[in-house]
């Protein structure tokens, strides 16, 4: 007797199951994973496009933008975030597995560098960046950046990183240290953007990087020159636009083969002017000029 | 008469102590507990409110309520126990009922037991390999909930087998002989007598299930869905892995709100808990010895 209502009751859950997952046919789900540094927005993008096309759910999830590109590879996701371009190795993979990856770029992110707002540096040159973060530099300490800062007294620089698997981690890499050139070990790698913001916002003595997103009112962003007398630079969605902010990088979506139906849309819809006054909202660069009211 | 020497008193006096010592570390196991609690509550009460609970996610998560998240996880809850449920109480009563003490069975239980010992996050690269990509179901509510059933069968597994092993051998005995077959033993005296303990087993896998983040952050939970999901094969949002992103990486989320995450959650796996609770005592008290 007891039994019987027991595996009633499973029976009967089994099978709400199994109508719930027939009654779903009628919208499209559009699965879209990768970059942390394009989750928000991409979030922003699938909260705000529900009102537009109410029978498409676009799914976002982040991980990273090589999570993203090994979905593409494998084919277990719609469209790929990513904030650097996919390598020619990857696309050779992809396309060994019938998914042929096309590239649209959606934005543009600025990589601001971080301090602690007490921290008195204004302007930091991608030469002295190198020598802090790269493999073999000789930059240690503060005072070596001609700064004393209140309430580090040890002098020493926390340099704070990213995990390897990063964009943000891979494009810094690319266009501060150089192609050829290492991170130095002994930083502080976060798992996420903005942990890298929290973290320098609490600690005198960080400098770090992460996206001008992710920019608080607890934070400095000294300006960045390129050479010893560059033009000092300080990182806006402006200056990311024009092109002369030197670290700042475009933003990519992945589609396996040209898009078709309810995704297509969807993209169209994001390098629209609403999808990409988003993309300004969220503190990066649309890809061209936009009339956000 | 009984005098006290110097020796029994030193014996009392450390007896004394060592009953304070064990106490305080029985009290300190509670602090964790009650801290937890106290601080999700007081922290994370205020968001609580019937919009939170039922509305969904706007403003880039920083701002309404967690509905996707809170429905995501019990889709995912369910699925897992429809999945692991009848195949671990059946290999529990194969092992308890049917199986001789043989190389065979002995193996089969040291992989019980290693199975239990694998790391989460080892199950969902194995679910990720094994169930989106060779089985091809995609991320999706299906594939990050067999993950979880195959993480949590072996709690399934065990809690049965022990639970059918506290019914006396006496009841079996007598079944068969009125000439009743083992599966009629089983059906009717058997599980009747150990379903309190089976229940323990879902018990602990709703627990462990609701919780778990990194075995369905590969396999089928997303950040963000505008909607309900309406099917298995859906992806959908969970309560561990929107606890998670608005605590890591979403900007600007007002403090209270991942507070909040939490409270429900824990509030939901009591719940859940407290449910089954219910029924087993309800069920124990019907027992006739």
């Amino acid at each position: 007797m007891k039994t019987s209502r027991v595996t009633s009751a499973g029976s009967c859950l089994a099978l709400a199951v199994l109508v719930a997952a027939c009654g779903g046919g009628s919208r499209n789900l559009i699965q879209n994973k990768g970059s942390d540094t394009l989750v928000n927005v991409a979030q922003a993008w699938a909260e705000s496009y529900a009102s537009v096309a109410s029978e498409t759910v676009v799914a976002v999830s982040g991980g990273g933008s090589g999570t993203g590109i090994a979905a593409m590879i494998n084919g277990t996701v719609d469209i790929a975030n990513s904030s650097r371009k996919m390598k020619d190795s990857e696309i050779e993979l992809a396309r060994g597995n019938g998914n042929d990856p096309i590239e649209f770029v959606v934005g543009f992110d600025a990589l601001a560098v971080y301090v602690h707002p007490d921290n008195p540096l204004d302007q930091v040159s991608l030469e002295q960046l190198a020598e802090l973060y790269g493999e073999g530099g000789d930059v240690d300490a503060w005072s070596q950046l001609g700064v004393e800062v209140p309430g580090c007294s040890s002098d020493e620089i926390v340099r704070v990183s990213r995990q390897n698997n990063s964009g943000t981690y891979v494009y810094f890499r690319e266009a501060v240290l150089g192609e050829r050139r290492d991170f130095r070990l002994g930083s502080r790698d976060m798992h996420g953007s903005k942990d890298v913001v929290d973290l320098v916002e609490n600690t005198p003595c960080a400098i770090g990087y992460s996206g001008l997103a992710y920019a608080t009112d607890h934070v400095k962003m000294p300006c960045v020159r390129k050479g010893e007398d560059g033009d000092c630079v300080s990182p806006s969605v402006e200056t990311a636009i024009d092109g002369s902010y030197p670290i700042a990088r475009p933003l990519f979506m992945y589609t396996a083969g040209e898009p078709q139906g309810a995704i297509r849309e969807y993209l169209d819809w994001v390098l629209s002017d609403e999808g990409q006054c988003i993309v300004y909202e969220k503190g990066y660069a649309p890809r061209g000029d936009v009339n956000c009211s | 008469m009984f005098e006290a020497t110097e020796r029994n008193r030193r014996n009392r006096k450390v007896e004394g102590l060592f009953r304070l010592l064990f106490l305080w570390m029985t009290c300190m196991l509670i602090l964790p507990v009650a801290l937890i609690l106290g601080v999700l509550i007081v922290r994370g009460g205020p968001a609580i409110s019937w919009e939170f609970l039922f509305t969904r996610p706007i403003d880039n998560m920083t701002a309404g309520g967690i509905l996707p998240a809170l429905v995501g996880t019990v889709w995912l809850v369910v699925v897992a126990l429809i999945a692991s449920v009848p195949v671990g109480v059946a290999a529990a009563l194969y092992l308890s009922e049917y199986a001789p003490d043989n190389r065979l069975t002995r193996a089969i239980n040291l992989a019980i037991i290693n199975l239990a010992g694998v790391p989460s996050i080892v199950h969902a690269l194995f679910g990720l390999g094994a169930f989106v990509i060779f089985f091809r179901f995609g991320t999706s509510i299906l594939a990050a909930s067999l993950t979880l059933a195959i993480m949590t069968l072996p709690v399934v597994i065990v809690a049965t087998r022990e639970s059918l092993q506290t019914v006396p051998l006496a009841f079996r005995e007598a079944c068969w002989n009125m000439g009743a077959t083992r599966w009629q033993t089983i059906r009717k005296v058997v599980l009747p007598n150990s379903v309190s303990g089976i229940l323990t087993g879902v018990i602990l896998e709703v627990s462990r299930t609701a919780g778990e983040t990194a075995p369905i952050m590969f396999t089928g939970a997303a950040v963000f869905m505008p909607f309900l999901p309406q099917g298995v094969l859906d992806q959908t949002m969970a309560m561990s892995l929107h606890l998670f992103v608005i605590s890591t990486q979403v900007p600007d989320v007002p403090e209270h709100m991942p507070f909040g995450v939490a409270l429900v959650l824990i509030s939901l796996v009591l719940a859940m808990n407290g449910l089954s609770i219910a029924f087993r005592v309800y069920l124990r008290g019907r027992k006739k010895w």
